[in-house]
C-alpha cells in the first residue's frame, strides 16, 4: 500500500504541488499585491524611522545644544557637529554646524535615543532620491527645515518643563563673549 | 534653701554677689589654685581629676582626667588648653550664665587645669554673640592677672598661666573641637580629619586640651572638697556630679537648674521647673540639647545621668531640655531643629552638606501638605546615610529630630501626607514645589 | 634623592596581601593593587581632607567605614573595598552629591572625562530620589581664561588646596557655608592670579573649565601628543589635545614629565601660538625688492646656488649663522654640520650665547662637567636653597614649584638674592617663603654672595678637609673677603652684617644645600664669575661635589642646554668639546668623515660686527631675530643691511626676516619631531601634534635639502636617525628615562681649580668697586614676565588676555616721590633715547628699580646700551640707568 502511494506521488509530482501550492492557489483568484508607487503609497507604521530632522522649541529656538552626543553614538558616522558659543549669549552652547551625510544613514535612530534634549527627531519622509548624492549631505538649515515641516507641533522650552533644569543651557548676563 | 545643694551656681545665688574678683575671693575662690599650684604635683591633680569621676559637660561627656592623660607623656614643648565656650546648642544657656556671673570660676578652673596638663597657654573660644560674655571675662582676666592669679609667675611659683578670650565668628559647627581649632589658628572653622586628635596635634599642631566651660568651672571644687566628695553626688560611678540643666519650653519656669546627675526627668520638670505651662500634659521633651533624640512622656522617669538617658534612646549631652506640652506639631518640631542644622553645616563633608539641605526641602514639603508617603521611608534612609558618614558628629546629631520624632510620632507625619494626598488634585508634585 | 630605609607594614586588601611603606595611604595602596577606590577630594599632590567622603572603605576592627584617602596603613590591616555595606556607603554619598549638581552633562566641557559622571555610571541608579529644587548659585565672571560653573560643583576643595599648597598662590577660597558653599577669588574684580590653569585640571567636575577651549571640543575626539613646552628651561612635558589638526587644549597628566603635571600660564594657556594665522605658510623670495611667494625648489634652490657662488668668490669664510636654542637638538646638531661641512665655516652661533653659556662656562670650569650636578628632586629635598638673581616663580615657574616643595613640604631653609621684595600679592613670590631674604639691584648680586662667602669666613664655617687639600685656595679667598669691609659690604647691599652671618649660618650647616641662580646673574655683567663665586661658596661649605649639592643655573630657553650640548655655540664642538681640543676634533671627522673647518668661530655680537664690517657676506638666521630682541643700540639692523645675502627661516615674518632675502617657513615645535635638553640636562622627547601648518617643514629638513643642493649630502631619514647620530656624540642622549642622572663633578677638574685655576681671575672676582649712579635715575631691568617668553608667546590669544602690553613696574616710594600713579603715562630718558609707557606701581619692585617685561620692549630697548663680556662673548642688555618723568 504505501508503496503503491509513494508511486502515485512519484508519477503526479506531488512534492512540487504542495510546494507550488501557495502559487497555484494565487493562480486562481488573483488579486495584485504590489503597490503602484509612486501613484500609490504604503501606511507607514506607527514608529517608522524615516529622515531625520533637527526641531525647535515653540518659540523657535534650535533645541540643539550641540554636545555631539548623536556624534558619538552614531554608527556609520553620519553626522559631524561644530559647537560654539552662541553669539551674543555668552556660555550658552549651540550648533554651530551641523551636518548629516544622509548617504550612509542606516536610520538605527541611536542618535535621536541619545539627543538628551530631543533635539532629533525621526520623521516619516523617505522619498530622498536624488541626482548628485552630494545633495545628502545636509546642513543644518536643512535640517531644520525639514523638522519644521514635520514637527508642527513643538515643545515648550526645558527650563519651563522642569524648574531642576532652569540653568540647563543658560546665557548669562554680565560676561564677554568668548572670541572665536 | 532649693532641694539640692548647688555646687556652680551657688555663689552666684547669694543676693549681691557680682562675679568679681572681691566677691568671689570672699566666696573662698582661688583658693584651689592656691592648694595645687606649686604643692601638688600636676600628675597628681589629674589623678585627682580621674578619681573624682568628672566627665565632659560639653556633650560627649568624656572623662575629663583621661582626656588629659592622653597628651603625650615625655613631650616637651607647648602644649595648649583650649576652654570651649561656644555654646551654641539650641536650648542650651549654662555655660553662659556661668561666665556671666562668676566668671573667676571658670578662671580658677582653667588655671587648674593648665597647670595639671602643663600648658602656659589656654584660649577661651567664646561665641561670637556673647559680647556680654567676652567682656565680662576679659575683664575678670586682667582681674586675676593683677591679682597674680594668671600670667607669669603665677601665685610665685614659677608656673605660668596665659589666658586669651577669643570671640568666635558665629558658627555653630565652631563648637566641635577640631572646628574650633581652625577657627582660633585663623582659618575657616571646618573640622579636621581625625586621627590625629587634638592631645597629639591640636592648636597649631601642638597637643592641645579642649574643655567645656562647666567642666572646668567644677575644677576648683573637685580640689576645694576632694574628689571622693564630688564622687559621692550625683549617680556614680559613671556618672558623678552635679549638672546644670537649662529647661527651656512649655514649663512654668525655664531656667538654670543645678541638680545631682541621676534625679528623674519628671522631677526636674515637675519639681523643680514648676511642672508645665497651663498644666497642660506633657508631649515630648529632648534630654540634652537640640541634638539629642526626643523622648516621650514614657520616659520621663528615665534617671537623667549619660547610661540611663543613653538606653533610653537619647543622649544627655550638654544639658539643655526642652519640653514641649500637648498639641504641639512634632513634624514642625523636627523642621524647626533641622532648619538649624541646615543652616549651621559647615558645608565640608557631602552627606551632610547636601543631606541636611535635602531633609528640611522635604520636611517643609511634608508641612506644607505636598508631601509623598515614600518621602518617609526616603527620610529615614537619608538620615541613615548621613549618619557616621561624616567627618565629625555633626552628622549623627542633625539626623536625631528627624529619626525620633519618626519613631514616635509617625502618624503624625501620614495625617499630612494623607491631607496632601486628599488635596492634591491632579498636580504633580514638582509643579506645587515650584510656587 | 636620599636614601633612607623605609619601613613597611603588611596589609591586605580585598583579599590582596601587600607590602607598602609606613605612612602609605590606604587609597594608595590600593592602588598598588589594581583596586581603584572613588575618590573626589583625593590627590596624590595633596593633603588629604576626606571631604567628599566618597572613598569609604570596610576596615576589620573597626565598626565605622574609613575613608581610604586619610587612613594610613597600619600592620595587619584587613581592607575590604567591594563589599555590599561599601558600596551602599558609595551609592549615598553619589546620591548626595547628585542632589544639587545639575543635570548639564551635554554642554558641560567635563562630559566625558568626568569623575562625578564615571561613578554614577558605576554606582547610581539612573533616577534620583530628590526632587526638589536644586540650588543655583548666582553666575560670577571669573576671568577670560578660567570659566566657573559653581552649580556643578562638589565642594572637594581641591583648587583651593592645589592653590594654597601647590602654588602658594592662595588664590581661592571657600565662600559661605553649607550647600552654599562657594569657590571664590577675592575681591570685587576678575581673578587675578598667576593662572596656572592647576585649578582646571585638578577639578573633578566641570566647575572650573578652560575658557580658551570651551566647547570646541568633546574628550573622546581629541588626539593626544606628549611633547614639550617650549617657554622656559624648564622642560615640562605636555600634552597637546588636538581635534582636525587644531589645538584645542593642553594638559600635564600626573607623574608625567619633570613637571608632574604642573604647568604654568604660558605652557597651560600658550599653545595658541604656533597655530596664529600670522604664521609663514609659503617661502618667500626678494624679487624686484619686495619679498613673494615661491615654492620650495625656487627658494631653496636660489639659497643653495647664492651659498655656492658666494663659497666661490669669497670663499666658506664669509659665511655665518645663528640658531635659536628654540629648535630641537636634532635641527641644533644638524645645523652645525650644515655650517661646518656644507658651508665650511665655524662661524655659527646660537642663542645660548645670551646667557647659557656663562652658567656651562662656570660648571665645567669648576666641576668639569656642564651640567647640572643636581635634579629637580635634589631640590625638593634639599635642606638648604640659595636662589640668586632667579625671579623664579616668573621665570622658570615649575623648578620654583619644588623649591616651594622643599620649603613648603620638607621645611628646607630658603635664602633669597632677588630683585623683588617680599609682599603678599596675586602672584606667589619666593621671597615670601625664604628665612633670609636679600633684596639686591642686578649689580647687588656679586656684594651679596662675597658678603655670604666673607660671613661664612668669618664664622668659622669653612670645609675643614679643604684646609688641608686646598689651603692656598682658602687663604686666598680669606686674604680677597678680608680686604672687603662689613661696612663696604652693608652700604653696598643694605644689609646688615649680622644678617649675612645668621643666613651663612642657616646655609653652611646643612647637608644637602642647592645654590639656584638664574637670569639675574647670567645675564648681568660679571656673569660667569659670579657663578664662579657661588662655586666657592659650595666649595668653603664643603657642599660642592656633595651627592643633592651643587649650583644649578637656570635655562631661559627650552633648549639652552641642548644648544651647548650639540656643538651649536661657536667655542663647541657636539659634546659638548672645545672647538680646538684636537682629540675631540680628531673623534668628529672621523664620524663625519670629513675634515673640520679651520679658523674662528665667532660669537652673536662678532658676527654682527663682521657684518657692520662689510666682511660677511652671507648670514643665516634660523629663528633668530636680531633686530627685533636686541637693542637699538647693538645696530643689528644696519649690520644686517650690510649683509649680502641674508636667509631667515622662521615662523612669523619677523623684523628681520623682512630684511631677508630669502625666507623659509619652519615648523613650530608642536608640528616636528625631536628631543629637547631642558634646564636639569635631561633629554625629553618632543612629538608632533598637528601636521605642519601650511608649507613649513621642520628646520632639520631644510638643512638636509639645502645641503643636499649644496653638494654635501646631508641625509637622514627622520629625527630619530640624527638622534642615532647625536648620541655617537654627545653623552647622555641614550634612551631618555623617567629622571635624569645628574652628573658627577670631575675631581680632576675640581682639583685643577682649588690647585692653581682660581688664580687667574679670583683678585677680580672678589674685588667689589661701587658702581657709578647718577642721581635721580633708576635702574631699568627689563625682564622676563611669568605670562610671557621672548615674542614668540605674544602670539598666543591666551596670554594676551593675561598681559596684552608692557608696562613699567615702580616702587610705591618712587612713584609717589615722582608724583606718578598707577596707569599714568611716563616717560624713561636716558642718553640713547626715550620711550613713552604706562605706570605700574608695584611694592614688589625695590626703591631705586624699575621693571619692564621684555616681550613688549619694542621701544623700551632703546634705552638698553650693550656690553659684552670679554671671557664669555656674550652681550648684556637687561638693564640701564633711566630718568622717569610722569608724560605730559
Amino acid at each position: 500500500m504505501t508503496k503503491f502511494t509513494a508511486w502515485i506521488k512519484t508519477i503526479i509530482f506531488y512534492e512540487i504541488l504542495v510546494g507550488m501550492k501557495a502559487t497555484l492557489s494565487h493562480l486562481l483568484h488573483y488579486k495584485p499585491i504590489t503597490l503602484q508607487y509612486p501613484h500609490e503609497k504604503r501606511t507607514l507604521p506607527d514608529s517608522y524611522r524615516g529622515m531625520l530632522a533637527l526641531l525647535r522649541y515653540d518659540d523657535g529656538t534650535e533645541k540643539c545644544v550641540g554636545c555631539d552626543l548623536c556624534e558619538a553614538a552614531c554608527p556609520s558616522r553620519v553626522i559631524k557637529v561644530f559647537s560654539a558659543e552662541v553669539p551674543g549669549e555668552p556660555t550658552k552652547r549651540y550648533a554651530k554646524e551641523y551636518y548629516m551625510d544622509m548617504t550612509r544613514c542606516l536610520f538605527c535612530g541611536l542618535c535621536v535615543d541619545a539627543c538628551p534634549v530631543d533635539a532629533l527627531g525621526m520623521t516619516r519622509e523617505f522619498e530622498w532620491a536624488v541626482y548628485d548624492k552630494r545633495q545628502l549631505r545636509l546642513n543644518k538649515e536643512q535640517l531644520l527645515a525639514i523638522g519644521d515641516r514635520s514637527y508642527p507641533v513643538r515643545e515648550k522650552r526645558l527650563e519651563f518643563q522642569h524648574p531642576n533644569v532652569a540653568f540647563f543651557n543658560v546665557a548669562f548676563k554680565g560676561l564677554p563673549e568668548k572670541e572665536s | 534653701m532649693p532641694k539640692h545643694e548647688p555646687v556652680l551656681l551657688k555663689n552666684m545665688l547669694q543676693p549681691g554677689y557680682t562675679g568679681s574678683l572681691a566677691d568671689y575671693e570672699r566666696a573662698g575662690g582661688y583658693q584651689a589654685l592656691k592648694k595645687v599650684v606649686g604643692k601638688v604635683a600636676p600628675a597628681d591633680v589629674t589623678a585627682m581629676v580621674i578619681k573624682s569621676g568628672l566627665r565632659g559637660r560639653g556633650g560627649a561627656g568624656f572623662p575629663t582626667g583621661v582626656k588629659w592623660n592622653f597628651l603625650p607623656k615625655d613631650y616637651k614643648g607647648t602644649k595648649y588648653l583650649c576652654c570651649n565656650a561656644d555654646e551654641s546648642e539650641p536650648g542650651t544657656f549654662k555655660d553662659r550664665q556661668l561666665m556671666e556671673r562668676d566668671p573667676h570660676q571658670v578662671l580658677e578652673g582653667i588655671a587648674i587645669a593648665c597647670y595639671a596638663i602643663g600648658a602656659e597657654t589656654a584660649y577661651i573660644y567664646i561665641r561670637g554673640e556673647f559680647v556680654l560674655g567676652s567682656k565680662i571675662l576679659d575683664q575678670a582676666v586682667t582681674e586675676a592677672r593683677a591679682a597674680g592669679y594668671l600670667g607669669k609667675n603665677v601665685l610665685g611659683t614659677g608656673v605660668n598661666v596665659d589666658i586669651w578670650v577669643h570671640r568666635g565668628a558665629g558658627a555653630y559647627i565652631c563648637g566641635e573641637e577640631t572646628a574650633l581649632l581652625e577657627s582660633l589658628e585663623g582659618k575657616r572653622g571646618l573640622p579636621r580629619v581625625k586621627p590625629p586628635f587634638p592631645a597629639t596635634s591640636g592648636l597649631y599642631g601642638k597637643p592641645t586640651v579642649i574643655n567645656n566651660v562647666e567642666t572646668l568651672a567644677n575644677l576648683p571644687h573637685i580640689v576645694n572638697r576632694g574628689p571622693e566628695w564630688f564622687a559621692s553626688i550625683g549617680s556614680p560611678p559613671k556618672s558623678a556630679g552635679t549638672r546644670i540643666f537649662c529647661v527651656s519650653g512649655h514649663v512654668k519656669r525655664p531656667g538654670n537648674y543645678e541638680v545631682p546627675m541621676g534625679i528623674t526627668c519628671r522631677e526636674l520638670i515637675f519639681e523643680q521647673a514648676g511642672g508645665m505651662r497651663g498644666d497642660k500634659p506633657l508631649k515630648a521633651f529632648i534630654p540634652g540639647g537640640a541634638s539629642a533624640p526626643f523622648l516621650t512622656p514614657d520616659h520621663l522617669d528615665v534617671k537623667l545621668d549619660f547610661e540611663s538617658v543613653a538606653q533610653a534612646g537619647s543622649m544627655l549631652g550638654s544639658g539643655g531640655v526642652t519640653v514641649m506640652e500637648e498639641g504641639t506639631d512634632m513634624v514642625w518640631a523636627a523642621l524647626r531643629l533641622m532648619e538649624f542644622f541646615h543652616h549651621e553645616s559647615c558645608g565640608k563633608c557631602s552627606p551632610c552638606r547636601e543631606g541636611s539641605s535635602w531633609l528640611v526641602q522635604t520636611l517643609r514639603r511634608i508641612l506644607a501638605k505636598r508631601g509623598r508617603m515614600e518621602d518617609l521611608e526616603t527620610l529615614v534612609q537619608l538620615c541613615n546615610n548621613i549618619a557616621g558618614r561624616t567627618v565629625c558628629a555633626f552628622g549623627d546629631a542633625e539626623v536625631a529630630p528627624i529619626l525620633s520624632t519618626l519613631k514616635y510620632w509617625r502618624p503624625e507625619y501620614e495625617a499630612l501626607i494623607r491631607e496632601a494626598e486628599a488635596h492634591r488634585a491632579h498636580e504633580l508634585p514638582m509643579a506645587a514645589a515650584r510656587h | 634623592m636620599p636614601n633612607v630605609a623605609v619601613e613597611t607594614v603588611k596589609l591586605t586588601i580585598d583579599g590582596q596581601s601587600l607590602t607598602v611603606p609606613k605612612g602609605t595611604l590606604v587609597i594608595e595602596a590600593a592602588r598598588q593593587v589594581g583596586v581603584m577606590v572613588p575618590h573626589f577630594c583625593y590627590h596624590p599632590k595633596l593633603k588629604p581632607d576626606a571631604n567628599c567622603r566618597m572613598c569609604l572603605v570596610e576596615i576589620e576592627k573597626i565598626p565605622k567605614l574609613q575613608t581610604a584617602c586619610s587612613t594610613p596603613v597600619a600592620e595587619g590591616m584587613v581592607v575590604r573595598t567591594a563589599t555590599t555595606v561599601v558600596n551602599e556607603a558609595h551609592k549615598s554619598v553619589l546620591e548626595f552629591i547628585l542632589a544639587n549638581h545639575p543635570l548639564d552633562c551635554p554642554v558641560c566641557d567635563q562630559g566625558g572625562r568626568c569623575d562625578l559622571q564615571d561613578f554614577s555610571h558605576e554606582y547610581t541608579p539612573t533616577t534620583s530620589r530628590f526632587i526638589e529644587v536644586k540650588r543655583v548659585f548666582q553666575k560670577e565672571y571669573f576671568s577670560p581664561l578660567i570659566e566657573k560653573q559653581m552649580n556643578r560643583c562638589v565642594q572637594c576643595l581641591r583648587c583651593v588646596r592645589y592653590c594654597d599648597e601647590v602654588m602658594d598662590v592662595k588664590a581661592l577660597a571657600p565662600v559661605n557655608r553649607g550647600t552654599m558653599t562657594e569657590i571664590k577669588h577675592f575681591g570685587t574684580h576678575e581673578l587675578d592670579c598667576e593662572f596656572c590653569g592647576g585649578c582646571i585640571q585638578i577639578c573633578p567636575v566641570g566647575a572650573i573649565t578652560s575658557r580658551l577651549s570651551m566647547y570646541e571640543f568633546r574628550p573622546w575626539m581629541l588626539k593626544r601628543a606628549d611633547t614639550v613646552c617650549t617657554y622656559c628651561g624648564d622642560g615640562c612635558q605636555i600634552t597637546l589635545q588636538t581635534k582636525d589638526n587644531q589645538l584645542i587644549e593642553v594638559n600635564s597628566s600626573l607623574g608625567a614629565g619633570r613637571n608632574n603635571g604642573d604647568l604654568c600660564a604660558r605652557g597651560y594657556f600658550g599653545y595658541h601660538a604656533t597655530t596664529h594665522p600670522d604664521r609663514l605658510t609659503t617661502p618667500l623670495v626678494r624679487r624686484d625688492g619686495r619679498l613673494v611667494p615661491a615654492t620650495w625648489d625656487e627658494a631653496l634652490e636660489y639659497v643653495a646656488e647664492t651659498f655656492a657662488q658666494l663659497k666661490l668668490k669669497h670663499g666658506a669664510q664669509v659665511f655665518a649663522g645663528v640658531i635659536t636654542a628654540r629648535c630641537t637638538n636634532e635641527d641644533l646638531y644638524l645645523f652645525q654640520k650644515f655650517m661646518r661641512l656644507a658651508v665650511g665655516t665655524n662661524k655659527l652661533d646660537s642663542s645660548a650665547r645670551y646667557g647659557q653659556v656663562n652658567a656651562v662656562r662656570a660648571l665645567c670650569r669648576i666641576q668639569g662637567t656642564h651640567r647640572w650636578p643636581v635634579t629637580f628632586e635634589d631640590i625638593a629635598a634639599a635642606e638648604a636653597l640659595l636662589l640668586v638673581g632667579t625671579n623664579i616663580t616668573e621665570a622658570n615657574p615649575i623648578t620654583g614649584l619644588r623649591v616651594k616643595e622643599a620649603v613648603k613640604k620638607h621645611g628646607a631653609t630658603l635664602l633669597t638674592v632677588e630683585s623683588l621684595q617680599p609682599t603678599v600679592g596675586t602672584i606667589s613670590n619666593i621671597a615670601n617663603l625664604a628665612a633670609h631674604h636679600f633684596t639686591a639691584h642686578p649689580d647687588q648680586y656679586k656684594p651679596v654672595v662675597l658678603g655670604l662667602i666673607k660671613a661664612v669666613i668669618e664664622e668659622g664655617l669653612a670645609d675643614q678637609p679643604l684646609s688641608q687639600k686646598a689651603p692656598a685656595y682658602l687663604q686666598a679667598i680669606r686674604d680677597a673677603v678680608h680686604a672687603l669691609s662689613w661696612p663696604t659690604i652693608e652700604a653696598a647691599t643694605g644689609s646688615s652684617a649680622a644678617s649675612f652671618k645668621e643666613a651663612a649660618r642657616a646655609f653652611a650647616r646643612t647637608a644637602r644645600a642647592v645654590i639656584i641662580v638664574g637670569a639675574g646673574v647670567l645675564r648681568e655683567p660679571g656673569a660667569s664669575g659670579l657663578a664662579a663665586t657661588l662655586q666657592d661658596l659650595l666649595l668653603l661649605t664643603g657642599h660642592h661635589g656633595r651627592p643633592g649639592c651643587g649650583l644649578a643655573p637656570l635655562a631661559e630657553q627650552n633648549n639652552d642646554q641642548g644648544a651647548v650640548e650639540m656643538g651649536t655655540v661657536t667655542e663647541c664642538l657636539p659634546g659638548p668639546c672645545d672647538l680646538d681640543d684636537q682629540e675631540a676634533r680628531a673623534r668628529v671627522s672621523a664620524l663625519w668623515q670629513e675634515d673640520l673647518p679651520q679658523g674662528p668661530g665667532l660669537t652673536i655680537p662678532e658676527i654682527l660686527e663682521e657684518a657692520r664690517g662689510k666682511t660677511l657676506k652671507a648670514l643665516y638666521l634660523v629663528g633668530e631675530d636680531p633686530v627685533g630682541s636686541l637693542p637699538e643700540s647693538a645696530r643689528a639692523k644696519e649690520a644686517l643691511e650690510g649683509v649680502e645675502f641674508l636667509v631667515c627661516q622662521e615662523l612669523f615674518l619677523t623684523e628681520t626676516a623682512q630684511m631677508a632675502h630669502v625666507v623659509l617657513p619652519a615648523c613650530s615645535y608642536a608640528e616636528k619631531d625631536g628631543t629637547f635638553t631642558n634646564t636639569e640636562g635631561h633629554v625629553q622627547q618632543v612629538r608632533h601634534a598637528i601636521e605642519p601648518v601650511g608649507e613649513s617643514r621642520p628646520d632639520w629638513e631644510i638643512f638636509s635639502d639645502l645641503a643636499g643642493l649644496m653638494g654635501y649630502p646631508l641625509e637622514y631619514g627622520d629625527a630619530k636617525d640624527l638622534l642615532k647620530e647625536i648620541r655617537a656624540l654627545v653623552p647622555g642622549y641614550n634612551l631618555p628615562g623617567p629622571t635624569p642622572k645628574p652628573s658627577r663633578p670631575d675631581h680632576t677638574a675640581v682639583d685643577r681649580y682649588l690647585q692653581q685655576g682660581y688664580a687667574e681671575d679670583l683678585g677680580e672676582r672678589y674685588r667689589y668697586t661701587p658702581p657709578v649712579k647718577a642721581a635721580g635715575r633708576l635702574t631699568l631691568l627689563v625682564d622676563q614676565s611669568l605670562f610671557h617668553s621672548g615674542k614668540f608667546s605674544t602670539k598666543a590669544k591666551g596670554l594676551l588676555h593675561l598681559q596684552a602690553e608692557g608696562a613699567v613696574s615702580l616702587n610705591p616710594a618712587d612713584a609717589a616721590r615722582l608724583g606718578i600713579v598707577e596707569g599714568d603715562r611716563v616717560l624713561l630718558s636716558n642718553e640713547l633715547g626715550h620711550c613713552r609707557t604706562t605706570a605700574k606701581v608695584w611694592d614688589r619692585i625695590p626703591a631705586g628699580l624699575c621693571r619692564f617685561p621684555e616681550h613688549f620692549d619694542q621701544e623700551a630697548r632703546r634705552l638698553l646700551s650693550v656690553s659684552i663680556d670679554v671671557a664669555t662673548g656674550v652681550p648684556y642688555y637687561r638693564s640701564a640707568q633711566v630718568k622717569v618723568e610722569k608724560a605730559q
